[in-house]
C-alpha cells in the first residue's frame, strides 16, 4: 500500500515537474532552454514511477508500537525545534528539545536527561559557537 | 607537472602548524566517526562542512579527506569489538574480527586492520601520486561534450554498481537533476520550480540534503530499534600481529590495496563495494575457505586494506575530472565548489598547492591514523560504552546546527527535516540513496556541459556522436546499461522492485 502510493506519488510528481518544465522553454535560438532538461527528468521520473507501479509492491517492516512514538517523536522535536529556532534561540529550543527526546525516545531519568541536556548544548554552543566561530539564532535574552 | 616536485610543494603546503592540526583534528573526527555506530563519514563531512568555510581552502579539505579516511580506520574497531559495524566498509570486518575478538585475539584482530589499513592507504596515496596527473593531462583535452558523456559514464556506472532495483536507482538519479533544477537558472538566470519562494530562489541547500538523508534518516532508523550492545570486556592486548598473523594477512593486504583502488576509481564503487569484493575475492581463492566467519585473519586483511585504498581511489576522479562516484565524494566536490574551486583536468595546474596539498596531508594522515589507532584503541573501545539513546539528541544536534550555520536560513532546517524523513521511508522500501546525492552534485555541470555542447554544434546532438572521445563514452554507458537489461529479473529491474 504504501509503496503503490508512492509510486503514484512519483507519476504526479513527473508530470507536474513536465508540466511546469513545458512551461519554462525547451529550446530558443540561443539553443537548449531552461525547461529541456528538467523535462527531461520529469519524463524519467513518470516513466519509473508507472514501470514500478506495474510491479508487486514490497511489504516493508514499518515500526509500531514504542518504535513508531520514538521515531515520530523525533520528527516532530525536530520540527518544533525548526519553529522556534527563530524566536527561542538555538540554547533554549535546543536544549528542550534534547530533554524531551531523552526522556521519551530516549527513556532517560530526569536527572540525567536534565544534566544531558544542558551539558550537550553547552558544549555544541561552545565548540560551533566560540572556537569555531559560527553564528547560531540568540533569544530575545541575547542567548 | 612533474608528481615528484608537485608533491614535495605538497609537503611545503601542509607543513604548517594550522594544516597538521586541521589534519589530526580530522583523524580524530574521522576515527570518532567510524567508530560509534550511527554517525558515518558522510554525514560527519556534512555536519562540519560550514566550518571549513572559515577556513582556507587547503585546510579545509586537508580536514574533510581526513574525515574521510580517518572513518576507515574507525569503523574496524566497533565491528571487531561489538559485531556493529561502525560504518558501511566496516561490514564485512564483523564476519571474521568479531570471532578473532571472542577467541581472545581483539588486539591481533584491530592491529592487523589498522596495519592493513595503513599499508593500503599509503599505497593508494603513492599510486594517486603518480596516476592523478596521467589523468588530469588527458582530461585536459576534454571539452564541453566530453564532460557531458564522462558525466553521464559516471552515473551509469554508479546505477551498475548499486545494489537493489536498478529502475530505483534511475529514479533517484531524475529525482536528484530534478531537485537540483529548483533556483536560478545559471545559464540566463531564468528561475525554476521556485513557485515565488524567495528560499526556493537560491536552490536546495546541498548540506541540508546530505544531513537530512545521511544523518536525519540514520538516526531515525537506529530508534526505531534501540538495543543495547555489549562491549567485549576483556582488556585489549597484543595488537602487534605475530609473525603467523603476517604471513596469512600480507598477500591479502597487497589484494585488498589493488582491488581497492581500481573500485573507488569506478564511479559507484567505493570504499563499501572494495571491502565486500576484497572478502568474496579472499575467500575464493583460499584454500581453506570453511575458516571464514570463524576468525580467519584474511578476512580482516583483505577488507580493511580494501576499503583504505579505495578512498584514495575514488578521491582522483573528483579532483582530477570533477567527477564524483560515490556521495561522499560528491560532498567533496560541492565542498571545493562552495569554496570557489573547480575540479577538473584544470584543477592541477590552476591550484597546485591544493591538489598537491591534499595528495600530501593523506601521507601524513595515514601516520596520525595509525598511531591514534594502535595506542588509543582503549580510550576508542571506551567510547563503544556511551549508549545510543544518549548520543542520538546530541547527533540531532549537531545535525540542526550543520543546516542551520551555512545560509543562517531556518528554512534549510525545514528541508533538512522534509528529506531526513523522506530517507528514512525511501530505505524502508529500498531504495539507494547514494545515486539521488551524485546526481543532485552533478546535474548543474551536466546540464551546463549538454547545453554548451548542443550550442557549438552546428548538427544539434548528433555532435555527441562525431567526437569519437565522446562517442566512446557513450558507447561504453550503452554497454553498461544493456548488460544492466539483461541482468536477471529485469527490464531494469535489479532484483526486486
Amino acid at each position: 500500500m504504501l509503496e503503490r502510493a508512492l509510486n503514484a506519488f512519483w507519476i504526479l510528481l513527473g508530470a507536474g515537474a513536465a508540466w511546469h518544465a513545458w512551461t519554462l522553454g525547451l529550446t530558443g535560438a540561443s539553443g537548449p532552454e531552461s525547461g529541456l532538461f528538467p523535462l527531461l527528468a520529469a519524463f524519467i521520473v513518470m516513466g519509473a514511477g508507472l514501470v514500478l507501479l506495474s510491479k508487486a509492491p514490497l511489504n516493508p517492516r514499518l515500526p509500531r508500537g514504542a518504535a513508531l512514538r520514538r521515531v515520530a517523536g523525533v520528527v516532530i522535536g525536530l520540527a518544533v525545534m525548526a519553529a522556534a529556532l527563530p524566536y527561542a534561540g538555538f540554547a533554549v529550543s535546543g536544549a528542550v528539545t534534547m530533554l524531551v527526546l531523552l526522556r521519551t525516545a530516549g527513556s532517560s531519568g530526569w536527572v540525567e536527561s536534565v544534566m544531558l541536556s544542558l551539558a550537550s548544548v553547552a558544549t555544541v554552543i561552545w565548540i560551533f559557537g566560540h572556537l569555531l566561530g559560527m553564528i547560531l539564532p540568540r533569544g530575545p535574552w541575547g542567548w | 607537472m612533474d608528481p615528484i616536485g608537485g608533491l614535495l610543494g605538497g609537503f611545503a603546503v601542509i607543513l604548517t602548524a594550522q594544516n597538521l592540526y586541521l589534519c589530526l583534528i580530522g583523524s580524530v573526527i574521522g576515527t570518532l566517526v567510524g567508530v560509534l555506530p550511527g554517525l558515518g563519514p558522510l554525514a560527519a563531512l556534512a555536519l562540519l562542512l560550514p566550518v571549513t568555510f572559515t577556513l582556507p581552502p587547503v585546510g579545509g579539505m586537508v580536514m574533510l579527506c581526513s574525515i574521510f579516511y580517518g572513518a576507515m580506520y574507525g569503523g574496524s574497531t566497533t565491528s571487531v569489538l561489538l559485531n556493529i559495524p561502525g560504518e558501511a566498509a566496516s561490514v564485512v570486518t564483523c564476519l571474521d574480527g568479531h570471532q578473532m575478538a571472542r577467541q581472545g585475539r581483539a588486539g591481533a584482530a584491530l592491529g592487523i586492520a589498522a596495519m592493513g589499513s595503513f599499508i593500503a592507504g599509503t599505497i593508494g596515496v603513492i599510486v594517486m601520486t603518480f596516476f592523478a596527473p596521467l589523468i588530469a593531462a588527458v582530461a585536459i583535452r576534454f571539452g564541453p561534450p566530453e564532460n557531458f558523456a564522462l558525466m553521464v559514464l559516471g552515473l551509469v556506472c554508479t546505477l551498475f554498481m548499486i545494489t537493489g532495483s536498478t529502475l530505483k536507482g534511475v529514479l533517484m538519479v531524475a529525482l536528484g537533476f530534478l531537485f537540483a533544477a529548483v533556483g536560478l537558472d545559471v545559464v540566463n538566470g531564468k528561475e525554476r520550480f521556485t513557485f515565488g519562494s524567495v528560499n526556493l530562489g537560491a536552490g536546495i541547500d546541498l548540506l541540508s540534503v546530505v544531513i537530512g538523508l545521511f544523518g536525519l534518516s540514520e538516526v531515525l532508523a537506529n530508534v526505531e530499534s534501540l538495543t543495547k550492545s555489549s562491549v567485549l570486556a576483556e582488556r585489549i592486548r597484543g595488537l602487534w600481529p605475530t609473525l603467523a598473523d603476517w604471513k596469512a594477512a600480507w598477500r591479502p593486504m597487497l589484494r585488498g590495496s589493488g582491488l581497492g583502488f581500481l573500485l573507488g576509481l569506478v564511479p559507484g564503487g567505493g570504499p563499501v563495494t572494495a571491502s565486500f569484493m576484497s572478502y568474496m575475492l579472499e575467500k575464493r581463492i583460499s584454500s581453506h575457505p570453511e575458516r571464514f566467519g570463524k576468525g580467519a585473519v584474511e578476512g580482516v586483511a583483505g577488507p580493511e586494506s580494501a576499503n583504505n585504498a579505495a578512498v584514495a581511489g575514488s578521491i582522483i576522479p573528483v579532483l582530477s575530472l570533477g567527477i564524483p562516484g560515490n556521495p561522499v565524494t560528491a560532498l567533496l566536490l560541492g565542498a571545493l565548489i562552495i569554496q570557489g574551486v573547480q575540479p577538473g583536468p584544470l584543477f592541477m595546474t590552476q591550484r597546485p598547492e591544493l591538489f598537491w596539498g591534499i595528495v600530501a596531508s593523506m601521507y601524513i594522515g595515514n601516520v596520525l591514523l595509525l598511531v591514534l589507532n594502535l595506542p588509543l584503541v582503549g580510550l576508542w573501545a571506551q567510547l563503544l560504552r556511551v549508549p545510543y539513546r544518549v548520543l542520538f539528541p546530541v547527533v540531532l544536534l549537531l545535525c540542526v546546527v550543520g543546516s542551520y550555520s551555512a545560509n543562517k536560513n531556518v528554512f534549510d532546517l525545514w528541508v533538512m527535516l522534509a528529506f531526513g524523513a523522506g530517507g528514512y521511508l525511501l530505505r524502508k522500501l529500498e531504495y539507494d540513496l547514494a545515486p539521488f546525492v551524485i546526481a543532485f552534485v552533478l546535474a548543474p555541470l551536466l546540464e551546463q556541459s549538454l547545453r554548451q555542447a548542443l550550442v557549438m554544434s552546428p548538427d544539434g546532438a548528433m555532435i555527441l556522436l562525431q567526437r569519437p572521445v565522446t562517442a566512446l563514452l557513450l558507447a561504453a554507458s550503452a554497454v553498461l546499461v544493456a548488460l544492466m537489461l539483461r541482468r536477471k529479473n529485469s527490464p531494469l529491474g535489479g532484483g526486486s522492485p
